[in-house]
């Protein structure tokens, strides 16, 4: 009886489940590939659903009334996502096949999606030459483009002007020896606890870290085959560096978290390497005039100044119903006046190089510092199994940092283990 | 079928008077239906939204999918027991076993104690104020978990921290609690007991409505002592309960994973990560097949461990 | 003497344990008044230095009428169907027999044991399936049944007497109505535990109803929290902890109803 019931029950339930798994795939799914299709003549109708992240989909109503003008027979329906947990409604989404016609994606996620069969190509009527390299080469895989890149971020050296004063600089370092020197001097001569706030390691500690690489003229994924290349000699170097501020007492290698802020206000720790959102942070947080106290500068230099860039990319969707009003969308919001009102209303950094001529944006000093990074940053490795890489690269730069490993050493293990993953291609 | 068969295999079974063996029959059937009937409506929505996509995962675990299959599920290959030899031979999948181990030794049994004691203590210690300690202790439970982990974040700050300063006062110098390896993972665990008792109190406080007082009383008018009478009285009178709390909150545990995932991300060097977590990491990669195997895993453990349980609690 | 005495050393001792306990939640509400710079200040304020309702302002300038009405709905139907279901299957495991019993039991708890992440996919193509998704059925359907709530109704129904119901029997109470009549009025302390952690389960769930909901118009608090305050790179810590503390509001509520049950126990209903 026992038996019997089980059996029947299991043979019920399989058939069952592969039914259900079989009934999500998409029907338009044999036109995933690597051609794209043109976009359609005439005005945008119909419902375009978007999904977008956190305060970025709250405000994304605003930004599309003027397509909403330009096409009066379309209407545009946003769903803001919380960041926290948006992967996993994503991955879901696609799963099910319920995905939006158009959402912003995360630049990590472009590979994955893309892996997943998940985004239409690019039309060739897109030009794709006023975007920043970086950015540009955020949204291709395998040499073909999917989507349009939105906005961008990148990150910079902080330091507070007033304290670097003190310790006698009166210009941010341009070099690496440079850093290493200002950070000591900060401790010797400005009463700085620690002279830089860097992560010893641990989860995102590789944004750090690879641009370090790239500056070194090293790099982690061979750009011809796709083939890791953790162990070469920049690579080492670039750790090796990343380790001495660890070892020489610059850096404490057992942070509180989250006191980043606090301590750069306060001049416990004088610098850090951020993104753009940190200058309202401190600001919140330092007294009136505080603006006046620090500033930013590219990231120093071993051959050349590299930096990490993020941001966000605009992905329209396989099978999406309305293909032809969702990529009209993405045209409008890569329209440069957009962009820049796009700025004004998120603060998003314009991933068009045109956008940055606008007084909006080119007024302020700090961002121009932004503008000058934003050149020389690229995006993590386009591949799958990035995250899962990185993740691995992490643990061992903890090792580098906390533990006194050779950095060759974790290079090793983090190329064998990145092997052992593979690219996901 | 007719009733005499049954009466004539189960001789021994004394008769209750006045209950002729074909009542007793159709009282048998007329039990099994009214079980079945009672258990119907909570079995289909069961096996539906439950049992069906359990199985469904357990397929999953033996092959070889990820994430890129989900929409082709008849391209993944069966690949017998390969996930869960990967998850073995992961390093630091033994090492989130490890730690979980670890945590459920310390935690279940500290929960548990915590949770009875306020619930005896508002059950019969006190008359006043009761329904004030008993939303106090709860509070944590209900408290939302960012702002737990602020809080807790500060409370263990090595520098400001308020658990080192007060050490400071007696000429301790307390650690980097969540920074250092050594008292990472305490941390978690006094975190928790904090944030569970509560949910053990308030099952506690259910079965302690069965304890018969009348009992208490004879028994303390007899001269037992508070002891006596919590060991002979008391306990036996919840041990269903006690089963229920000690099975559940080893389940919980077993499955540790808020905390770490907001207070340490698993660290420093993986001495935070837990089974859930690392599996929950696997799932974020999107290798399915690996972190179902990890799951199942973790599911194994806790199958013996509440057959363990129940073995236990049953004797005597 | 001993006897006055003890009470003065229990009422201290929960005291001191009290404060202990409830020192997060505190800091939560009084963290909500304070500003985002205040909040990141080292070392951390305990009472605000300058109190502001600013934080509960910018949250009621969105439709928290709606997600705190999507949360209510959901969250009083999965309490509920647990409450029903459960105790009717619980009762059955407890005191009947019945073909398959034992089995059916070993299933239930062994759905218990599984890490709730491995069924994650397959419950959301389910619903898609069924072509629920993006309704309130959808965050409803999945949870009135829970293992835990019939293990818990099991155990409960296994501590009471089971003279209940061969006196029942020989009263000629039929086999159903010895469960609604005689076993159902005396859940009062189970019904009281299962609800508040039925409730405050289903009020708190994140994962489920962001996945599921194809429009914010069928987000819950804790969803649309999510939402506003923490962006890709930073929290909005005033904003989350306002939130929090409106969060837990109804939850206090639901505990204090329900609380009033555990006091009223068997000796009440005059069987013991």
């Amino acid at each position: 009886m026992n038996r019997i019931t089980r059996r029947s029950f299991t043979a019920l339930g399989t058939a069952g489940a592969t039914a259900a798994l079989a009934a999500c795939g998409r029907s338009e799914s044999d036109g995933a590939g690597t051609t794209a299709e043109e976009v359609a003549e005439g005005p945008a109708t119909g419902t375009v659903t978007v999904w977008a992240m956190g305060a970025e989909g709250e405000a994304l109503p605003e930004l599309i009334t003027g397509f909403e003008e330009e096409n009066p027979d379309v209407t545009v329906e946003v769903t803001p996502v919380p960041w926290d947990s948006a992967h996993d409604k994503f991955t879901s989404a696609i799963a099910a096949g319920t995905a939006p016609d158009l959402a912003q994606v995360g630049s990590t996620w472009m590979a994955e999606f893309v892996g997943l069969d998940a985004l239409e190509p690019t039309p060739e009527s897109f030009a794709m030459d006023d975007y920043f390299e970086g950015a540009a080469q955020a949204v291709t895989v395998d040499g073909t483009a999917y989507g349009l890149p939105w906005y961008v971020e990148t990150r910079l050296l902080y330091y507070r002007t007033d304290l670097a004063e003190q310790a006698g600089y009166s210009e941010p370092p341009t070099d690496w020896d440079g850093l290493m020197a200002m950070g000591q001097a900060l401790q010797e001569k400005a009463d700085a606890e620690w002279g830089i706030a860097l992560q010893p390691g641990g989860q995102g500690s590789w944004q750090t870290v690879l641009p370090l690489m790239w500056s070194a003229g090293g790099a982690v994924v061979d750009e011809a085959d796709g083939s890791f290349t953790f162990e070469s000699a920049p690579n080492e170097e670039a750790l090796a560096y990343y380790q001495s501020f660890f070892t020489e007492g610059v850096s404490d290698p057992a942070p509180a978290e989250g006191t980043t802020e606090q301590d750069f206000v306060s001049g416990r720790v004088p610098m850090f390497i951020s993104g753009p959102w940190m200058m309202a942070a401190v600001e919140a947080l330092g007294e009136e005039g505080f603006a006046d106290q620090y500033s930013v500068a590219v990231m120093p230099a071993k051959e050349t100044s590299s930096s990490f860039l993020g941001g966000a990319n605009i992905g329209v969707f396989q099978g999406s119903e309305n293909r032809d009003a969702a990529w009209k969308l993405a045209e409008y919001l890569s329209r440069p006046e957009v962009q820049v009102q796009w700025f004004e209303l998120v603060t998003a950094l314009p991933s068009l190089q045109t956008a940055w001529e606008d007084e909006t944006v080119a007024s302020n000093a700090k961002f121009e510092a932004f503008h000058t990074q934003l050149e020389t940053a690229y995006a993590p490795p386009l591949i799958a199994t990035w995250e899962q890489v990185a993740s691995r690269f992490d643990a061992q730069i903890e090792e580098v940092c906390k533990n006194d490993l050779a950095p060759a050493d974790a290079l090793a293990t983090t190329q064998s283990e990145a092997e052992g993953i593979g690219t996901g291609a | 079928m007719t009733a005499s068969p049954d009466t004539r295999a189960e001789p021994q079974i004394p008769r209750g008077a006045g209950s002729p063996p074909r009542g007793r029959s159709r009282r048998a059937a007329g039990e099994a239906r009214a079980g079945l009937l009672l258990s119907l409506p909570f079995l289909v929505l069961f096996l539906v939204f439950i049992a069906w996509p359990v199985l469904q995962s357990m397929i999953m675990s033996f092959t070889d999918m990820r994430i890129s299959d989900i929409r082709t599920p008849f391209a993944v290959e069966f690949v017998g027991l390969e996930n869960y030899r990967t998850a073995f031979s992961d390093p630091v999948f033994r090492r989130a076993a490890a730690n979980t181990a670890i945590f459920v030794l310390l935690g279940v049994p500290l929960t548990i104690t915590a949770g009875l004691a306020a619930a005896l203590a508002l059950d019969r210690g006190v008359s006043r104020l009761r329904s004030v300690f008993r939303i106090g202790f709860y509070t944590p439970v209900i408290t939302s978990i960012v702002a737990v982990a602020v809080v807790w974040r500060f409370l263990l700050q090595p520098e400001n921290g308020l658990v080192n300063t007060v050490l400071g006062w007696v000429g301790i110098d307390g650690p980097n609690w969540l920074g250092d390896e050594r008292t990472a993972l305490l941390s978690l665990v006094a975190m928790a007991v904090w944030r569970n008792f509560g949910t053990s109190m308030v099952i506690f406080l259910a079965g302690l409505q069965a304890v018969d007082r009348q009992l208490h009383e004879a028994a303390a008018l007899d001269g037992a002592g508070r002891w006596q009478r919590f060991r002979h009285i008391t306990l036996p009178s919840i041990r269903p309960t006690m089963l229920f709390v000690l099975v559940t909150t080893s389940i919980g545990y077993l499955q540790f994973f808020e905390e770490p995932f907001v207070m340490t991300s698993g660290g420093p060097l993986n001495a935070t990560i837990s089974a859930s977590m690392y599996t929950y990491n696997q799932f974020g990669f999107g290798n399915y097949g690996v972190a179902g195997a990890m799951a199942y895993l973790t599911f194994l453990v806790i199958a013996l461990v509440t057959l363990l349980q129940f073995r236990l609690m049953r004797e005597k | 003497m001993i006897e006055r005495r003890r009470p003065v050393i229990t009422y201290l001792v929960l005291t001191a344990f009290l404060l202990l306990v409830i020192t997060p939640f505190i800091w939560m509400v009084l963290g909500s008044l304070k500003s985002q710079g205040e909040l990141l200040q080292v070392p951390p304020t305990w009472l605000p230095e300058q109190p502001t309702l600013d934080n509960f302002q910018r949250l009621f300038e969105r439709p928290f009428g709606r997600y705190f009405w999507n949360s209510t709905v959901v969250a009083v139907a999965v309490t509920v169907g647990n409450l029903v279901f459960s105790s009717m299957f619980g009762y059955a495991l407890a005191h009947l027999s019945f073909p398959g019993k034992k089995i059916l039991f070993a299933l239930v708890l062994a759905c218990l044991m599984i890490p709730g992440l491995v069924t994650f996919i397959p419950q959301y193509v389910l619903v898609v399936n069924m072509g629920i998704a993006g309704t309130l059925p959808a965050l409803i359907l999945p949870f009135l049944v829970q293992p835990f709530s019939v293990f818990l109704m099991r155990q409960f129904f296994l501590g009471l007497p089971r003279e209940l119901l061969e006196a029942g029997r020989i009263d000629g109470v039929g086999e159903i109505a010895i469960f609604f009549r005689i076993y159902l009025p005396l859940a009062g302390p189970a019904f009281a535990t299962l609800g508040i952690l039925t409730f405050l389960g289903s009020w708190n769930n994140f994962l489920w109803p962001l996945v599921v909901a194809s429009s914010e118009r069928t987000y819950t608090l804790p969803v649309a929290l999510a939402l506003i305050s923490t962006g890709q790179n930073q929290t909005d810590y005033g904003l989350l902890l306002a939130g929090a503390t409106l969060i837990v509001l109804p939850i206090l509520v639901v505990f204090l109803f329900f609380q009033r049950h555990f006091i009223q126990g068997i000796a009440t209903t005059g069987i013991k």
